[in-house]
């Protein structure tokens, strides 16, 4: 693949990058630009980019989206998860500060359980993570740290048990997930393919039937349907595999793929989707954010992404 | 350039992105805010308007005779600002049709400025999905126009300049911060929380998710109402163009259903556009509660106040569904058109 080629040596040169060419360097991008990079074996070529995420780290153990910008903290996760690939791929602990502190801040960041309504689907008492301080818990900052806390040894602790009770509760009736609401005022609401993506690395490796936390959550919000929403999972996955034909656009198709292989399935012609996928943003924006999770999604399950459990 | 009468005070680029609003907010009192927008505004309603007719005609009518000077736009930097909160192709009738976001920059770059197109979805991550899923892509690939991803933008901080809400500033992306002028191009959509939502509900999508999150819940949980009215009164100078051809009714913002108006609705004064776009809908824009907030401080939404251009509202009037819940009986208490 060239294209993976020129990806890779591109990020190579500038593994510090931002969301598009020519903009202050941002440490989501930069830790999807470490973890393409390690994942292709380019542990060394991916040192700037960690020690910049490191850089970003506050006194309290978060890292903020930029330099200069110390919260939101929900890049926290993505630097653990850069850290800790690195660490693995090397066999040396070269992280562990950062990811000690990191994984402190994780465990202290709590998203804000809100009033039973029964305007709204989901089970608002459920706590993970959200996307900024003192709101609610949403779907994709949850499934990077329940990643992140996994491939930290920790995915038994109570907040990922939680956390994953949470995923699974936000999934849509006809499989798939949005940014985190199901029914709104008795309105089920459309999936979108990038956070079932993500829901579906997180809940790889768990029971696809609800453990018995879920399943008391479920049958408390809605006891008519219960029985349909068993086997979710499944029908999440089935989403993405429709969804995922063109023009299925760069971070959409990527983390599609990805939920996609943590449960063993490959997409049909994903290469030749992927190659598209750059074609396209290299005739747009030219986002390295977009180049370094497509170069992510042609990895294995080897990819210091996957778990494999608990 | 020449600002209308009803406009606020403008900053400069410079002093927005060196956080030196604060300073400029400071210079503003409430009562100078009140003096400026007791005005008159002017709002111009174009009907019979369909996608794949001229509406860069009705476009420019509806800004020359809303007090825009073309003359005043050359050189200047304008930020297009659609709504695709979270697009679908299965839903076109949810986002701002690409061909009225081309008419306006043809309008616009006609008169010499450049035209940026800008929006942060508020529900999807992933804006280059937003952009192909409305059209909108397509459209600023043919009509070579340069797309702001206002989620993902450089950051300013801007002091709060409403001062409703908690919170003590806004972070605006570079792109909003840069522009001269800032056109809101919203669907005219039903909001199943608000009531209606047009121009001033459509500047949530100048708010960066990277900050704020998807959805922007650090906004909701400081109340949308005053939320709404806090950023549209610390933003730089802003008009409005809204897409009234085909509409949302029902459970908008997103699950509405269609509704064919054919309109388009263009004003300098979004406060009184959306007060307009409310009596359209026959709905009391005196019962939004955004508009309860914005009246006569963000500009006039009693309808003595707002000078009708093009059409007059009244004929074209047709009554949009909003779902039977308690928070909106308010806003049709006047009539009985209710969905469940």
């Amino acid at each position: 693949m060239d294209w993976l080629a020129s990806i890779l040596a591109q990020l190579a040169a500038q593994p510090v990058i931002g969301y598009v060419p020519n903009q202050s360097p941002a440490t989501e991008p930069t830790a999807m630009a470490a973890l393409a990079l390690i994942a292709a074996g380019r542990q060394k070529q991916a040192v700037p980019a960690l020690d910049f995420l490191a850089a970003c780290q506050g006194e309290s153990g978060a890292v903020g989206i930029r330099q200069n910008e110390p919260q939101p903290g929900w890049p926290t996760s993505l630097a653990l998860l850069a850290w800790r690939a690195a660490d693995e791929a090397s066999g040396r602990d070269a992280h562990s500060t950062p990811r000690r502190r990191a994984v402190d801040w994780i465990l202290e960041a709590r998203g804000t359980a809100m009033p039973a309504s029964p305007e709204m689907g989901h089970n608002t008492q459920l706590v993970a993570w959200s996307w900024a301080d003192k709101t609610h818990s949403w779907i994709e900052p949850t499934a990077v740290s329940v990643l992140a806390l996994k491939r930290s040894g920790l995915g038994t602790h109570a907040r990922v048990r939680e956390a994953v009770t949470l995923l699974w509760d936000r999934l849509l009736p006809s499989g798939g997930c949005n940014y985190g609401n199901t029914v709104v005022l008795g309105q089920t609401l459309r999936p979108h393919v990038q956070p079932t993506g993500l829901a579906m690395l997180a809940l790889a490796g768990e029971a696809h039937e609800p453990d018995a936390q879920a399943r008391e959550s479920v049958a408390e919000r809605d006891d008519s349907d219960t029985h349909l929403r068993f086997g979710l999972v499944t029908r999440s996955l089935d989403y993405l595999r429709r969804s995922l034909v063109p023009p299925i656009t760069a971070t959409s198709l990527a983390w599609g793929i990805l939920g996609l292989r943590a449960h063993g399935i490959e997409l049909p012609r994903a290469d030749e989707l992927l190659a598209a996928a750059y074609d396209r943003v290299q005739a747009h924006d030219r986002s390295p954010h977009k180049l370094a999770i497509l170069a992510l999604a042609t990895q294995d399950t080897s990819l210091p992404l996957f778990t494999t459990g608990t | 350039m020449t600002l209308p009468a009803q406009s606020p005070p403008r900053l400069s680029r410079r002093s927005l992105l060196v956080g030196g609003g604060i300073c400029a907010a400071a210079l503003v009192g409430a009562g100078l805010l009140r003096r400026w927008f007791r005005q008159r505004a002017g709002v111009f309603v174009a009907r019979n308007q369909r996608y794949d007719s001229d509406l860069m005609r009705p476009i420019r009518d509806g800004l020359m005779a809303t007090g825009i000077d073309p003359a005043q736009l050359k050189g200047k930097r304008v930020l297009l600002k659609p709504n695709m909160v979270e697009p679908t192709r299965a839903a076109a009738h949810m986002t701002t049709h690409p061909a009225v976001i081309l008419a306006a920059a043809e309008v616009f770059r006609t008169w010499g400025a450049s035209v940026t197109v800008g929006e942060g979805p508020g529900h999807v991550r992933d804006t280059e999905m937003a952009l192909v899923e409305s059209g909108v892509a397509d459209a600023l690939d043919s009509g070579k126009l340069p797309f702001a991803d206002l989620n993902y933008d450089e950051l300013g901080f801007v002091a709060n300049r409403g001062g409703l809400c908690k919170l003590s500033g806004f972070h605006f992306p570079r792109a909003v911060l840069e522009a001269d002028l800032i056109v809101s191009m919203p669907k005219m959509k039903t909001h199943h929380w608000m009531g209606v939502t047009a121009s001033l509900k459509n500047m949530y999508g100048v708010i960066p998710g990277i900050k704020y999150g998807w959805p922007k819940n650090v906004l909701h949980h400081n109340g949308i109402p005053e939320t709404v009215y806090d950023i549209n009164a610390s933003l730089p100078k802003t008009i409005a163009i809204v897409d009234g051809i085909d509409c949302m009714e029902g459970d908008g913002p997103i699950m509405g259903t269609k509704k064919t108006m054919g309109l388009l609705v263009v004003g300098t004064v979004p406060a009184a556009v959306d007060a307009t776009i409310c009596r359209l809908m026959d709905l009391d824009p005196a019962q939004v509660p955004y508009l309860q907030l914005a009246a006569n401080r963000l500009g006039p939404i009693d309808e003595t106040l707002i000078s009708q251009r093009g059409e007059a509202w009244q004929p074209l009037m047709s009554p949009f569904q909003i779902l039977d819940k308690p928070h909106l009986n308010r806003l049709r208490h006047h009539r009985g058109v209710l969905v469940s």
